[in-house]
């Protein structure tokens, strides 16, 4: 280890680890918005799980790299490359969260909702999503660990991310640099889990106890 | 007043749940609609506010039928109360019974103060307020239901099986708490249930269905226990009906005799005179039943001696004479060493002690009665 040269380069370090967060997160919260709206619907209606399961499932099994390849004659060697395919690959662990998380709440809460006169929509929102919650953060943890790691292939195309550090350390034989983007995806995965849990603490006083 | 006029729910596949049901729910009454699984009792109970809809016939809420108003809207106005208590997991128990005047644009405050004036009236601590469903038992979870139920003050409340999720002890103790709510609020309740106990104890009016959704017997539970219409409602009913009949006669008029009912300062010798051949010792001061002593445990003792000094028999339970039924004293008597029911007063003090032979013409007596009640009610109503 040559400890010196963290300091010599602190800043192109802190904006490898900025870039490599924002495609990871950007990917999840994309994941979620997408996975949202299609898992609402696949709890409602049975049918249309089936087969948003398997497209999901399907899609996962794609490489990344594959996937990235695949993209750039659309996008090129950009960001919005990499966030695509980590937003696929988000998708396939956010949702079938979402839809687990509204189809485990029980069925005599949502009886009940209904028949205190909520409406659809507002039992939904009120009722339903809420209490999927904690169901849900947890399928956001993994993509958001996964993302972050995954992340650093996209330096393969050229996309700014800590994955730089591993491919510059490699060609010229220095571990330090492949060390120090080691443990900078490791720490920035745990910050980001140790975000989402403090988020789904702060959204679900009632399961605390 | 809810009335179903031939209500018919015909599934898809052709299954009947219910079978051009007529039934007549009057204000302020509770209806208990009992019958075993898959009769449509429970079909027939939210098909009253729109959980599920009829294929034929009409219900009418006062006389406007259900189908005028918006669903969101009707339900609003009518108190649901189901099995598993269905409470909100996320929300805190005040928030949950506040559940229906929140839907209506009452202030927070407003709720959450009617939410605790509640609590109160079902019997729990206002304690409870910011606790969470989870952290409550199946009883208390229970009673939350029922508050969450009548928060807003619906005329009208439906219950699914409310108390059929939780044990024996808890499940009367419910009951109780229901029917003293009921004694002051004076609701229109529908309650479901397979168990004819519950259906006899809080029922003013039992609605027996048979399966397939058609009703057997709609009748006071009395009624029901003295004259059930056909085999399938006295095998339903069960067995030992003319005992549990009996919970409908008061004690009132039962006749008591003094003369067994000694107490425990007073002599052996006295006790020899009454030539009984059990005596009810009581408490001197209080009164109160000490225990049956027979004349053979008597035998050894001198005359002067008082009555205390005996070995006494616990008389099994007592009945408190116009509160308690025929069918408590019956059950007194039954396990009474002496063979008689003791009668006390409302301060526990032993009135007198009541024979087979008494409790027999009791329940006669009381037939006799209930039989000129009958023909004077079927005068008086008004002939067509």
């Amino acid at each position: 280890m040559m400890w010196s040269w963290i300091p010599q380069n602190g800043s192109l370090i802190w904006t490898l680890t900025l870039a490599n967060a924002k495609l990871g997160v950007l990917a999840a919260v994309f994941g979620l918005i997408i996975s949202l709206p299609l898992g609402i619907l696949a709890a409602r209606w049975r049918w249309f799980s089936a087969p948003v399961l398997t497209v999901v499932t399907v899609a996962y099994a794609i490489p990344s790299l594959a996937l990235f390849i695949a993209l750039i004659p659309a996008f090129g060697l950009t960001d919005t490359t990499v966030i695509i395919a980590l937003t696929v690959f988000s998708l396939c662990v956010i949702l079938p969260n979402v839809i687990a998380g509204l189809q485990g709440v029980p069925a005599p809460v949502k009886q009940a909702a209904t028949a205190m006169g909520y409406g659809p929509v507002r039992r939904l929102l009120t009722v339903e999503l809420p209490l999927a919650v904690p169901v849900i953060i947890a399928g956001l943890r993994i993509a958001v660990v996964a993302g972050i790691s995954l992340a650093s292939i996209g330096q393969l195309i050229g996309v700014s991310s800590l994955g730089y550090l591993f491919i510059d350390g490699l060609q010229r034989s220095f571990p330090t640099e492949i060390w120090v983007g080691l443990v900078l995806i490791i720490v920035l995965a745990l910050v980001c889990d140790l975000i989402l849990v403090s988020i789904r603490w702060a959204l679900t006083p009632w399961a605390r106890s | 007043m809810i009335t179903f006029e031939a209500v018919t729910k015909r599934y898809p596949d052709g299954t009947v749940a219910v079978d051009a049901l007529d039934l007549e729910i009057p204000d302020g009454k509770t209806v208990v609609l009992v019958g075993p699984s898959g009769c449509g009792k429970t079909t027939s109970l939210r098909m009253i506010n729109r959980l599920i809809e009829p294929t034929e016939g009409t219900i009418l809420l006062d006389g406007t039928d259900i189908r005028s108003r918006p669903p969101a809207q009707l339900r609003r106005g009518i108190g649901y109360v189901i099995q598993q208590a269905g409470l909100f997991p996320h929300r805190t128990i005040e928030d949950n019974i506040a559940t229906v005047p929140v839907l209506n644009g009452w202030p927070r405050k407003k709720a959450r103060d009617r939410a605790a004036e509640l609590l109160t009236q079902v019997g729990l601590d206002p304690e409870l307020a910011k606790r969470y469903p989870h952290q409550l038992s199946g009883g208390q979870q229970q009673r939350i239901g029922v508050a969450r139920a009548l928060a807003a003050d619906p005329p009208v409340l439906l219950m699914d099986e409310p108390f059929s999720a939780v044990d024996p002890v808890v499940r009367a103790s419910l009951q109780d708490q229901l029917l003293s709510l009921q004694a002051e609020l004076r609701k229109t309740i529908v309650m479901v249930t397979h168990d004819i106990e519950e259906a006899i104890k809080v029922g003013d009016i039992v609605a027996l269905f048979r399966p397939h959704g058609k009703i057997a017997q709609v009748a006071s539970p009395e009624e029901l226990l003295a004259a059930p219409v056909d085999d399938y409602v006295a095998g339903f009913v069960g067995f030992d009906r003319g005992i549990r009949r009996l919970s409908f006669f008061s004690t009132g008029a039962l006749q008591l005799s003094q003369a067994p009912v000694l107490p425990a300062d007073a002599t052996v010798a006295s006790a020899r005179a009454t030539s009984e051949p059990w005596i009810l010792v009581t408490e001197p001061q209080s009164g109160g039943p000490r225990g049956w002593v027979s004349a053979g445990q008597l035998a050894g003792l001198p005359a002067d001696a008082p009555l205390g000094q005996a070995p006494t028999e616990a008389g099994g339970h007592s009945f408190t004479v116009g509160t308690d039924s025929l069918r408590a004293a019956l059950d007194a008597a039954v396990l009474s060493p002496a063979g008689q029911a003791v009668g006390l007063d409302g301060d526990r003090r032993v009135l007198g002690v009541a024979s087979f032979d008494q409790l027999r013409a009791a329940i006669q007596a009381a037939e006799v009665e209930r039989v000129t009640e009958h023909d004077r009610a079927l005068q008086e109503e008004p002939r067509p």
